[in-house]
């Protein structure tokens, strides 16, 4: 046998990351807070973004700050979804023993989707096409996990 | 197009766990592609690779390759993606006129570092990343859910790639020994352990270990290293938006116009009778039916009837493809240097016969948002 030497080496400087979310990004979470899906609109093509974006770049466009905001619902459409034993972080993936259900929904009025978790759903029962609504945490801080995931209608 | 020529590869044997140094592994292939062509560390011109940082552990990763990659001091240069897109950096270096041979390597040790969560840094830091939904996993089942759906394919439509490429790499010598599977059956892949459903863990095209370098030379200097060059006919590339929201996983938008433009470079009119031989990089069975079908070689949700074993009517992936080894950066350079050894009746053991013409694409990204696609054709064959 071979004998086999391992190195582990872990960062010796903490070089993470700030990211700036940006003022639209910024407008979403706040409305995230207050449990609003708010998307912003391409005055050219029509397109409804969620979340929103500065550049529609489909038609290479900037989508001003100051207008083409729209307000959606929290409902939506469930247009894929994919159930999966593996849960991923930074450091490594694992096999966990709840697999989790994870959905791509269409929000009501916009053209993109969203992925989160389903809830309070059993694997049979799931269908693309069903109609969905979000599940908002009770306490809301304007960040990406103030939508708990989806609940059917 | 001015003719630029393959004269030469090397591919290490794919490993889970290769238990060998990387820079050991990157002059193996690089050395290994030179020695295979008579040529000399000297002859080198120009050399670009393709790694990712976060798959070597550090910032601008081929600092540390320079003398094992054939770059001592020598004109060098990186890609962040596959090596079939250094590739592209290559030709072009090439066809600048100032470059007599070009080095294209490339390839990662899945094996040292958590593979899944350097993929989940693709991710949108501030929106998708904190909740880990979207990964390279997760993507895989949506991408598989809205291609059966759309079209009405069955599991077992694509378990059939499966069989296919296993038994495929069975027969490959340079493959990944645990994706080697002779024996392989339908309800062995259906019935394996739920990967992301509905894809299960046999139709992912695992990880592993390994390197690959490959050697361009212009058309005049090409015949002075080799009789039988295989020639660059058609490339083409392009790239599907970010968000995975955004896009129709039903298709590969971006596959559909690298294949256009590649096809339109090699006046290829009807690839499904043109070409004979595809090698195409599937991170997952079903993306070896979307991309058929973007490339044109089958009706658009029909590419599971295609007849495309290694005596068929189209032959696709006889190497295996990537459910045959799938090393990280290395994978879509593979795939053309597999096409070069069908063009050159190399292939031993997985010959097909009477290649004229191939085509072999490299991938990046979620779902395959980024392709490219040669046209390869030469070879002596």
């Amino acid at each position: 046998m071979s004998e086999k030497i391992i190195n582990i080496t872990k960062g010796l400087v903490r070089a993470e990351f700030n990211f700036w979310v940006g003022l639209y990004m910024d407008k979403f979470y706040d409305g995230l807070e207050q449990k609003k899906i708010v998307a912003n609109k391409c005055p050219k093509c029509g397109d409804v973004f969620v979340p929103p974006r500065k550049i529609c770049g489909k038609c290479n466009e900037t989508i001003a700050l100051d207008q083409n905001w729209v307000n959606l619902t929290d409902t939506g459409t469930l247009t894929n979804y994919t159930i999966t034993p593996y849960k991923i972080n930074e450091r490594g993936s694992r096999k966990v023993k709840k697999d989790q259900i994870i959905g791509m929904v269409q929000i009501d009025g916009s053209n993109t989707t969203i992925v989160y978790k389903l809830l309070k759903i059993e694997p049979a029962e799931i269908k693309t096409g069903m109609k969905v609504k979000i599940e908002w945490q009770e306490k809301t801080k304007g960040a990406p996990e103030d939508i708990k995931g989806f609940v059917k209608v | 197009m001015e003719k630029v020529g393959i004269v030469g590869y090397y591919q290490v044997k794919l490993a889970s766990d290769a238990n060998y140094g990387r820079y050991e592994m990157i002059f193996e292939a690089v050395r290994g592609a030179i020695d295979h062509a008579g040529l000399k560390k000297k002859d080198i011109t120009t050399v670009i690779s393709a790694t990712n940082d976060y798959y070597d552990g550090r910032t601008i990763s081929n600092c540390f390759t320079v003398e094992v990659g054939g770059g001592y001091m020598a004109d060098e240069s990186k890609v962040e993606m596959d090596g079939a897109h250094a590739m592209l950096y290559g030709l072009m270096r090439i066809l600048s006129g100032n470059h007599k041979l070009a080095v294209i390597w490339a390839g990662s040790m899945p094996s040292c570092f958590p593979y899944h969560s350097a993929r989940l840094y693709e991710t949108d830091p501030t929106w998708e990343r904190p909740s880990a939904l979207v990964t390279d996993i997760s993507a895989g089942g949506f991408q598989m859910r809205a291609y059966m759906e759309k079209y009405g394919v069955s599991a077992e439509d694509i378990a059939k790639v499966v069989v296919k490429n296993k038994k495929n790499a069975a027969k490959n010598s340079l493959a990944l020994p645990e994706a080697q599977m002779a024996d392989i059956t339908l309800s062995d892949v259906l019935n394996s352990e739920i990967f992301a459903d509905p894809v299960t863990e046999l139709m992912y095209a695992q990880p592993c270990d390994g390197v690959a370098a490959l050697l361009l030379a212009p058309e005049h200097h090409a015949l002075k290293i080799t009789d039988k060059p295989v020639w660059i006919t058609g490339v083409g590339w392009n790239q599907d938006p970010y968000y995975l929201g955004d896009r129709d996983l039903s298709r590969n938008k971006s596959m559909e116009l690298a294949g256009k433009m590649a096809y339109d470079a090699a006046s290829i009119k009807d690839p499904a009778n043109e070409i004979d031989v595809a090698e195409l990089s599937e991170a997952f069975a079903h993306e070896e039916l979307i991309f058929a079908e973007a490339l044109g070689l089958a009706e658009a949700g029909k590419a599971s009837t295609l007849n495309s074993g290694i005596d068929g009517d189209i032959a696709i992936n006889p190497s295996g493809g990537a459910l045959g080894g799938n090393p990280p950066c290395a994978t879509g350079l593979i795939r053309i240097i597999e096409a070069v050894k069908q063009l050159q009746g190399e292939a031993n053991g997985y010959q097909v016969k009477n290649v004229k013409k191939a085509i072999a694409s490299g991938q990046i990204g979620m779902c395959a948002q980024n392709n490219i696609l040669y046209v390869l054709e030469g070879g002596g064959n």
